[in-house]
Parts: C-alpha cells; sequence; structure tokens
C-alpha cells in the first residue's frame, strides 16, 4: 500500500487524479480558508517569534536571536555545569521548564487513561437499553457545561480540609487531613480530579456516538459464532472504536498538556511550582513579564512533544487500517 | 397614526439633536477597571466633565484580575485609547519597554506641573530621568480594627505606636470562641511585606532574610488560633472584605483602599460595627507610622491621537484638586498635603476617632515592589516561595534560602 | 429502543438471577458516580442562594439559613446579563452552524477521497490545536485588528468557526464509515458532493449531534477569547459578564454561582434535545444492502 502510494506520486498526475484532487479540495475549502487565515497564520507567526526577542510593542522592537530563546529556557549552560557535578536531575528539579513538563507529563499520563477508562466504561453501561439512561447522560456531561470559575470556586470547597471529600476520604479509614489544594502532593491530585470530573462526560458523549456506528449485524454473527460478551467486546467493539480512540487519546493528550483554566484558578500553579503546568508557565511568561519570544520557545517544546506523539499514533492507526 | 407619525419625527428630531451635542463634545477614552462600581471613578468622571463640560470622559472597562493581559495585548494591537490606568509597578515597567507610554516631561515642563505633593513617589514611574506615568493613588497599608469586639472584651484599642509583638500579643488577647484576633490575607504583602517599611529593605534586593522574623509572628499567630490559617483560606478563597466584615476579626492589616469599601459596606448594612484605623505596628528600631505602599497611575497612550486632551485630564486627575475628589470618596489620593487629609477625614462614614484621623499621615511609605529589571521574574519567586512557607511545605529559613538562591540565579 | 434479536438471545442464554444481579450492581455503579458528578452542583445551588459572606463561611452548611430567591433577580439588574445572552447565543449558534457545515465538507476530504499532501496538511491542522492559544494570541490580534474585527461579535464568529477540532472529530467519525459504502456509490454514479449529501451525512447523524454540542457548549463557555476580543459592553458575553462580579476590592460569588446556573440551562436544553441521535444512530444500516 505505502509503496504504491509512492510510486504513484512520482509521476505526473493523470487528469483523473487531478480531477480528483480539485474535487477534495472544494470540500477543503470553506474550511481551510478561514482554518488558515485565522489559526494558521498566527500560529505560524507564533513559530518564527520563538527565534525573535519582542516585547509586543512595534514590530520593529523585534530582535532576532536565534535560538538563544531556547537557550534560556533550558537553561542550557547552567544543567550542562550541573551535568557535568553528577546532578543528573537538575533540569527537573530546579529549572522552571523541566518542572512545568514534569507536572504536565504527570498530569497527562495520570488523567488520560483515567478519563479514557470512565468515559468508555459510562458510554457502554449508557449506550445499552438502561432505564433513565437519557437522564444519566445529561448528569454526566453536566460538568462540562457549567462555567469553569463557578466549578473551580466549588471544588476548592469539596478539597478544603474539613471538606465533603476528605470527610469521606476518613470514612474509609485513610488519615488524610489537609486541604488538597494547599499541599505539595495533592494539589496536582486536586487538579487530575476535576479534570476527570469535568471530562469523562465529554468523552463519554463522543464514545456514545461512536458506539452508534458499530453495525449491530458484527454482534449478532459473534453471537452466532458463540462469541461470550467480553469476546465481543475485545474483538468487536473495541477495534470498531479504534478511529474514534485514535481521536480521544489525541485530542486528550492536547487538551492534557495544554491544561491551563484549572490551574489558574485552583491553585495558581502553587504551593510554590507543585502545579505549575506548561501553559501557566507560558501565560506568565507572556503576560506578565512580556516576553513573547520566551513564551513562543515554550510552546514549541509543547508542540513539539505533541507532534511526536501524534505521528507515532497517527502512524499505527495507518498501520491498522492497512492490515 | 397622526399622532405616531409626529411623535416618530420628535423622537428622530431629538435623537439627532442628542448626537450633534455628543459630537460637538471632544471624547476622551480611558482604560480602566471596575469602571461601573468603583466611587473614585464615579466622583472623578463627574467632577472632570464639570470643570470641562466640552469633553466626555469615557470609561473602558477591564476586568480587574486579567487587566495586564488584556490592555497589554490591546496596546500591542494599536489601540488609540487615549488614557491607560496603570494598576500594578510591572504595568508601567512592561508598557513603558514597549513603547506603549508617551513622555510626559515635555508637557509636564511646560506647565511647570508641580509635583511636590507626590513627595518623591512619581520617580517609580520615571525610566532614565523621563516620567512616563503620574500617580494619582497612593495606597498605603493600615490596621483596620472591630471597635465593637474591642468593646465587648474590655481591651483598649490598638494604637499608632505599637511594636509587631506588641500586636501579636493583642491579637492572642483578643481571640477567644469564635473570634480570630487577627486576619492576613493570602498575599506576600499582608504577612511579609512589613520588612520594608525600616527604608532600607526592599523586595527585590536579592536578600530576603528580613523577612523571617514576619513568617515566623505569622506561623506563631497560626500555631495560636489567633488567625484563620493560610492553607484553608487559599482553598475556600475567602475575601479579606468579607473575611472583616462578617464581624468575628478584631485586627486586618490591610490596604488603605479598604477604607471606602467599608464605608460602603457600612452604608449598604453589608455590615454594622464600629471600625478604625492605626497605623501598622512597626518593628523595634523603626519609626512609628512606618508602612508601605502602591502607587495607581495613569499613562498617556503614545498611540492617542489627541494627546493634549490627555494630557489635561492627567494633570487635573494628578493635581491637588484630583486629589481632592479622590480622597472625597475616601481613597487615599498620591498627591499628599494638608487640605487632601482633611478631605479624607471628613469623609462621611470615615471613623472620627484621633487615632484614625492621626492614621492617616504615615511617617514613612516604602514601595510594596520597587521598579527594578526583572520585577517580574522576583516576583513570581518570592511568591512561590511565599506559598511553600505559608503552607508550611518549607521552613521559614529554608523558604527564604530558596527565595535568595533562585532570585539570585535570575542575575547570574 | 427495542432489544435486537441478539441481545434478546442473550438474555435467554443468561442465568435471570445473575442479569438481575448484574443489573442490579450496574444502577449502584451509575447511581454512585452520578451523585460524585451531581454533589458540587448542589454546592452551587446552595451558594446561590446565600449572601456572599455566608458562601465562604466555615463550616460549610448545605442548606442556607435563609433562602435568598432575590439573587437571581439581582443578576439581571447588576450587570447586563440579557444582552450577554443575546451576544453569547449569536456567536454560539453562528459559530456552530458554520462549523458543522464546513468541518464536515473538508472531514470527507480527509477521510475517503486522495489527494496530494492530505496526511501533511492533516497534520498540520492537528499541529494548531498542540499550540497552546496564549502563543499565538497577539500576532492573532493584531490581524483581527487591523481587519476591523476587534470588538465585534464576527471576531469571535471567523475565530472559533473554523477550527481544527470539528475537522479532525468529523474525519474520525467518518473514517468509521464502510469505504465500500462509498465506492458502491461511486460505481452507481453519485458524484463525491452527491455521496457526502446522500451517505455520509445520514449515517453521521450522530457524530453531528456530537459536534454540534461541542462546539455550541465550547463557544458558550469560552473565557479568554470574548475576554480579549470584546470590550464593550454591548458585545460581551456571558463567561465575560460572570467575572463581572469578582472585583478587585469585592467579590460577589453568591451572584456568580446563580449566573452560571442560569447560564447552564440553554446549553443542557441543546444537549437533551440532540441526544436522541445518540439512540437512534445507524444502528443497523451497514453493510446489508
Amino acid at each position: 500500500m505505502v509503496q504504491t502510494a509512492s510510486k504513484k506520486a512520482k509521476r505526473p498526475m493523470s487528469r483523473l487524479e487531478r480531477k480528483n484532487t480539485l474535487i477534495a479540495y472544494s470540500f477543503l475549502a470553506p474550511n481551510f480558508l478561514g482554518f488558515a487565515i485565522f489559526t494558521l497564520v498566527p500560529v505560524v507567526c507564533s513559530v518564527l517569534l520563538s527565534f525573535v526577542e519582542w516585547n509586543g510593542g512595534a514590530i520593529s522592537n523585534m530582535k532576532w536571536v536565534g535560538l538563544q530563546n531556547y537557550a534560556s529556557i533550558f537553561k542550557i549552560d547552567k544543567v550542562a555545569e550541573k551535568l557535568m557535578q553528577g546532578d543528573f536531575f537538575y533540569f527537573f528539579e530546579r529549572v522552571d521548564l523541566g518542572i512545568a513538563l514534569k507536572n504536565t507529563i504527570f498530569y497527562t499520563v495520570v488523567t488520560v487513561p483515567l478519563t479514557l477508562i470512565c468515559a468508555v466504561a459510562l458510554a457502554i453501561a449508557l449506550n445499552k437499553a438502561v432505564k433513565g439512561a437519557v437522564g444519566f447522560r445529561a448528569v454526566f456531561f453536566f460538568p462540562y457545561v457549567a462555567s469553569m470559575v463557578a466549578i473551580c470556586v466549588c471544588w476548592n470547597f469539596m478539597l478544603m480540609k474539613d471538606g465533603p471529600v476528605n470527610q469521606l476520604i476518613q470514612a474509609f479509614g485513610i488519615p488524610f487531613n489537609k486541604s488538597w489544594t494547599a499541599d505539595s502532593t495533592m494539589a496536582i491530585w486536586a487538579i487530575i480530579l476535576v479534570s476527570v470530573w469535568r471530562n469523562m462526560g465529554y468523552y463519554m458523549v463522543i464514545y456514545l456516538a461512536a458506539l452508534q456506528g458499530v453495525p449491530r449485524e458484527l454482534y449478532e454473527a459473534a453471537t452466532v459464532d458463540g462469541a461470550n460478551k467480553w469476546q465481543q467486546f475485545a474483538n468487536i467493539t473495541i477495534p470498531q472504536l479504534r478511529p474514534t480512540t485514535f481521536f480521544a487519546s489525541i485530542m486528550m493528550i492536547i487538551s492534557c498538556f495544554k491544561i491551563f483554566d484549572v490551574v489558574a484558578i485552583m491553585t495558581e500553579g502553587g504551593p510554590g511550582r507543585a502545579t505549575k503546568m506548561l501553559v501557566y508557565y507560558i501565560y506568565d511568561v507572556a503576560f506578565m513579564q512580556n516576553k513573547y519570544g520566551l513564551a513562543s520557545a515554550i510552546s514549541m517544546v509543547l508542540l513539539t512533544i505533541v507532534l511526536i506523539i501524534t505521528v507515532i499514533q497517527f502512524r499505527s492507526e495507518k498501520k491498522f487500517a492497512n492490515d | 397614526m397622526k399622532k405616531m407619525l409626529t411623535l416618530a419625527l420628535a423622537l428622530v428630531l431629538a435623537l439627532a439633536m442628542v448626537g450633534a451635542c455628543a459630537e460637538d463634545k471632544q471624547v476622551l477614552t480611558v482604560v480602566t477597571w471596575d469602571a461601573t462600581t468603583t466611587p473614585y471613578l464615579l466622583a472623578q468622571e463627574a467632577a472632570f466633565e464639570e470643570k470641562y463640560p466640552d469633553i466626555d470622559l469615557q470609561y473602558i472597562d477591564v476586568a480587574s484580575q486579567d487587566y495586564a493581559i488584556k490592555v497589554g495585548t490591546m496596546l500591542s494591537g494599536g489601540d488609540t485609547s487615549d488614557v491607560v490606568m496603570i494598576k500594578e509597578a510591572r504595568d508601567i515597567i512592561n508598557w513603558q519597554a514597549a513603547g506603549y507610554a508617551a513622555p510626559l516631561s515635555d508637557y509636564m515642563a511646560a506647565d511647570a506641573f508641580d509635583v511636590s505633593g507626590y513627595v518623591g513617589t512619581e520617580v517609580n514611574y520615571a525610566v532614565d530621568g523621563v516620567q512616563y506615568a503620574l500617580p494619582f493613588r497612593s495606597d498605603f497599608w493600615v490596621l483596620f480594627y472591630n471597635k465593637d469586639l474591642f468593646d465587648a472584651a474590655g481591651v483598649a484599642y490598638p494604637t499608632n505606636d505599637m511594636t509587631w509583638d506588641e500586636y501579636a500579643e493583642l491579637a492572642k488577647t483578643m481571640t477567644s470562641d469564635g473570634v480570630y484576633g487577627t486576619h492576613y490575607h493570602t498575599w506576600l504583602s499582608a504577612v511579609a511585606n512589613w520588612a520594608v517599611c525600616d527604608g532600607v529593605n526592599t523586595l527585590a534586593d536579592r536578600e530576603y532574610s528580613d523577612l523571617a522574623y514576619f513568617y515566623n509572628l505569622y506561623q506563631d499567630l497560626e500555631d495560636a488560633g489567633a488567625c484563620m490559617a493560610y492553607s484553608e483560606l487559599k482553598a475556600s478563597g475567602l475575601h479579606y472584605s468579607a473575611a472583616f466584615a462578617n464581624g468575628n476579626v478584631a485586627m486586618m492589616p490591610m490596604g488603605y483602599w479598604y477604607v471606602s469599601t467599608l464605608i460602603g459596606y457600612n452604608k449598604e448594612g453589608t455590615c454594622n460595627f464600629n471600625w478604625g484605623i492605626t497605623a501598622v505596628p512597626h518593628a523595634e528600631g523603626v519609626a512609628a507610622g512606618s508602612s508601605f505602599g502602591n502607587l495607581t497611575g495613569v499613562m498617556i497612550n503614545e498611540k492617542s491621537a489627541n494627546k493634549d486632551l490627555a494630557w489635561k485630564y492627567v494633570s487635573w486627575l494628578c493635581s491637588e484638586e484630583g486629589a481632592l475628589t479622590t480622597a472625597s470618596t475616601g481613597s487615599r489620593p498620591a498627591w499628599v498635603s494638608e487640605a487632601v487629609a482633611a478631605q479624607m477625614a471628613s469623609v462621611e462614614g470615615f471613623p472620627t476617632d484621633e487615632a484614625s484621623t492621626g492614621a492617616l499621615i504615615p511617617s514613612y511609605v516604602g514601595m510594596e515592589w520597587p521598579v527594578v529589571d526583572k520585577l517580574s521574574e522576583i516576583q513570581t519567586i518570592v511568591n512561590e516561595e511565599h506559598s511553600l512557607i505559608m503552607t508550611r511545605e518549607l521552613d521559614v529559613e529554608e523558604g527564604i534560602e530558596e527565595m535568595n538562591e533562585r532570585v539570585a540565579e535570575l542575575f547570574e | 429502543m427495542s432489544q435486537t434479536a441478539a441481545t434478546k438471545n442473550q438474555i435467554r442464554q443468561d442465568n435471570p438471577v445473575l442479569q438481575m444481579i448484574g443489573k442490579g450492581l450496574l444502577y449502584i455503579v451509575l447511581i454512585a458516580v452520578a451523585l460524585f458528578t451531581l454533589i458540587p452542583f448542589v454546592w452551587m445551588i446552595s451558594s446561590s442562594l446565600k449572601l456572599d459572606r455566608e458562601v465562604f463561611a466555615y463550616p460549610m452548611k448545605w442548606i442556607p439559613e435563609t433562602f435568598h430567591w432575590e439573587n437571581y433577580v439581582l443578576i439581571w439588574q447588576k450587570v447586563p446579563m440579557l444582552t450577554y445572552f443575546k451576544n453569547t447565543a449569536f456567536i454560539a449558534i453562528v459559530v456552530t452552524c458554520l462549523q458543522t457545515l464546513t468541518s464536515s465538507f473538508a472531514a470527507y476530504a480527509f477521510a475517503k477521497l486522495n489527494f496530494k499532501g492530505r496526511d501533511t496538511l492533516f497534520l498540520c491542522y492537528i499541529a494548531t490545536i498542540a499550540v497552546p492559544w496564549q502563543a499565538y494570541m497577539l500576532p492573532q490580534f493584531i490581524m483581527m485588528r487591523s481587519m476591523g474585527l476587534y470588538d465585534t461579535l464576527w471576531a469571535m464568529v471567523v475565530l472559533q468557526a473554523f477550527s481544527a477540532f470539528g475537522v479532525f472529530l468529523m474525519r474520525q467519525f467518518y473514517q468509521g464509515v464502510p469505504t465500500e459504502l462509498c465506492e458502491a456509490a461511486r460505481i452507481d454514479g453519485l458524484s463525491e458532493y452527491g455521496i457526502w449529501a446522500r451517505i455520509m451525512l445520514p449515517l453521521s447523524k450522530a457524530a453531528i449531534a456530537t459536534l454540534v454540542i461541542f462546539t455550541f457548549v465550547g463557544t458558550w463557555n469560552d473565557y479568554m477569547g470574548p475576554m480579549i476580543y470584546l470590550t464593550r459592553d454591548v458585545n460581551k458575553t456571558i463567561q465575560v459578564g460572570l467575572r463581572r462580579f469578582i472585583q478587585e476590592n469585592s467579590s460577589d460569588y453568591h451572584l456568580i454561582m446563580a449566573a452560571s446556573l442560569v447560564s447552564l440551562l440553554p446549553v443542557s436544553i441543546v444537549f437533551l434535545c440532540l441526544q436522541k441521535y445518540f439512540i437512534e444512530g445507524i444502528a443497523t444500516s451497514g453493510l446489508k444492502g
């Protein structure tokens, strides 16, 4: 499959291909035009910005600095010096970028699977003819609909020292008696909790929609073949949900990497730097310190990571589609 | 039907005339925050338009918590609003560097503009000797106290000359079931900024050991239950205005701006106890009445098409005349004089006791944050370590050590 | 929904007692999760009926001492909430229409047509999702302002109507539609536009419903965009309006709670109206025909 494609690319386009390409472009045009002007161009600008020093003033204030922005966010000199001294964790323990990366990755690694599992479980449970499914779906989607300020204020209160969540935990015999957001270890869990709570309904909706696309015939055939429910789930549902899982996991990884609102309202990155995340760091550098070049450079780090993950997933998706 | 038509015609005519009137007036746009509810802004608008009837002053209202980002973006996009208010020290640093602020020195020289009333604070808005903004408000910190609670406990009111240790003792004395002796808001400024009152230290001098005394004082009070715990306050997001207004807090160090809030509360009936202010306590060896504060100012937008008009407003707002208007709403203007102090004391609802009026004239006001290079980075670091000390993730010494080390790294 | 033959079969095969226990467990879990989801909302409702200083009173009270229903009146009086609602509704509706139409169109090309540069272009789309808005906001703002869109509702429309998200979502759903269906239609002489209109659209009702819900909710709840782009009061949206209750020297959290509960209503209605598509969907269509 891959080989034929590359062969095709080498010879000049046939008339049919050209016609097909034109048709394809006509499908793309309405969205692409708007997308290119209002999103792509500014994004490309921000890529370029990562190589300049700019304080937001007149364009003439911009100064080309090459890779210096990158060197300074990674604190290359200092990190290299510490490495020589055998301090291998300096970057992740002391440098803002390293700490933000560490926090963001930890948050993403925990949040994505948790949300995904909850979402799939809820979707499968509610895809059946359960009584009250309509109500349940609405309830689970509710958190996504509510305004962020209200939610975060509310959760901060839920997670207080003597708040309902701690009372529940203590009822199970766990002696935790601190406000979550005021504790270095728990603060990030507070953010994870709120994120899962808020997003599971969202991804549940995506899976519900996707489950509608799974042809019933497949299950019927499987039943005839004597497959039990678990086998049906593993051999039909999961493969059929593959494109959706690809979408959901990429979107979730990206949105986790871009977590901002919850941090800004609930913890402001604290205590200390315990919940300092990449975008919160970008926000601080861009709008408090007015260093737009530096902020763009941090964004590029984020972009690179996400692109690598996406390309890997994209490849495996194509491979799967071709198998 | 005919009647309707005549009525409609009359309406159109009336509208046209209103429109024509509005066109005659010169429009001056001022970017600010909370424009519809801040008493001094409303009073200033009224007084200015009364003095200059041909000018129509229009506020552009920006949400206060996103002021820096929104206004920074507007200015970067070439916004042409005439005047921009400055909320925090880093705003003027950032905006001046980006070239958004028009230099005022020429205007000031031409008008022989008097700056003596600012008692030197205006230098915070000057870069390399050029003035880029002028202050119109200068809030210093005072100690608020609930007179009714002190009366009920039979304890003497706090005075204008108290050391921090005496204050801590008083706070513990006032603490009883359901009453907190004092209240610290979560900010660094409410807990440890006091170190800058001595006129020597600043929060940007890269040496933070002078904060230790105040952190220890705070932790002692928190342990004694004399104030609400930081972590609870942080998590609940309790606003200091509500905390004091609830009536179960005996004392609270807070910025002078809270005076007008409290006067408003008294009028609305949100709270109905008697309160007073004193100077904040002072450290041993520091003069009584020393405090710190921050400025609120105005700058003229470099892109404004009517800078002369803008200067008319700026020079009025920041003069003694503007100061009297600002003071009439219970806010403290940057211009200090006896007339202004008298105006502040005569605001309806301001406590009438001698100590309160005496607190109006501080002996020294340091800057909460000095205007220095890398201010924003320093602020971020100091605030991060502040939160670790306050949640007791770090000892006071450790936290301060971190502050020193990290701020030093900035300048390597 | 009638159960299909297959599931009926299954039920007959399984032990009825086990079935009952399974169902019971399912309900217990569902109800527990629902409670976990709803408790913060209960707190919101209770706070919306308190006075501001009671909201954070400690220890917390779930039931207010006196019910301040007037909070729900106050929010309309203190700020021009009605204008905010109208603006938000306008933006949300226009954006949703544009987004659904253009992205389902573009997604068809990405999912079912072969053309040069397809994968690269698609990666481009995804890549822009990965760049945080904070990083390219300034260039975008400068551009929008030079186009004269600053402080107009259209700024929000053009910013959100062509997002990569919709294209991505629809592409993934279209990928689930068997390619054989398109091939068959092509042989029958249907043009690509015909295939999109007659086959893809009807088959992707659930996906479109999803996109409509997400776009609508996303636009409705957006804060940063309107905060930056809309300045005059007549142009502000609900989320921006909500923050007007948080001021520098005071905050009215009881009103924020009341207003956000009210703003929840329209979005919930949209969701409830559209969720029937999650049951009907394409269920038993597919390859049989």
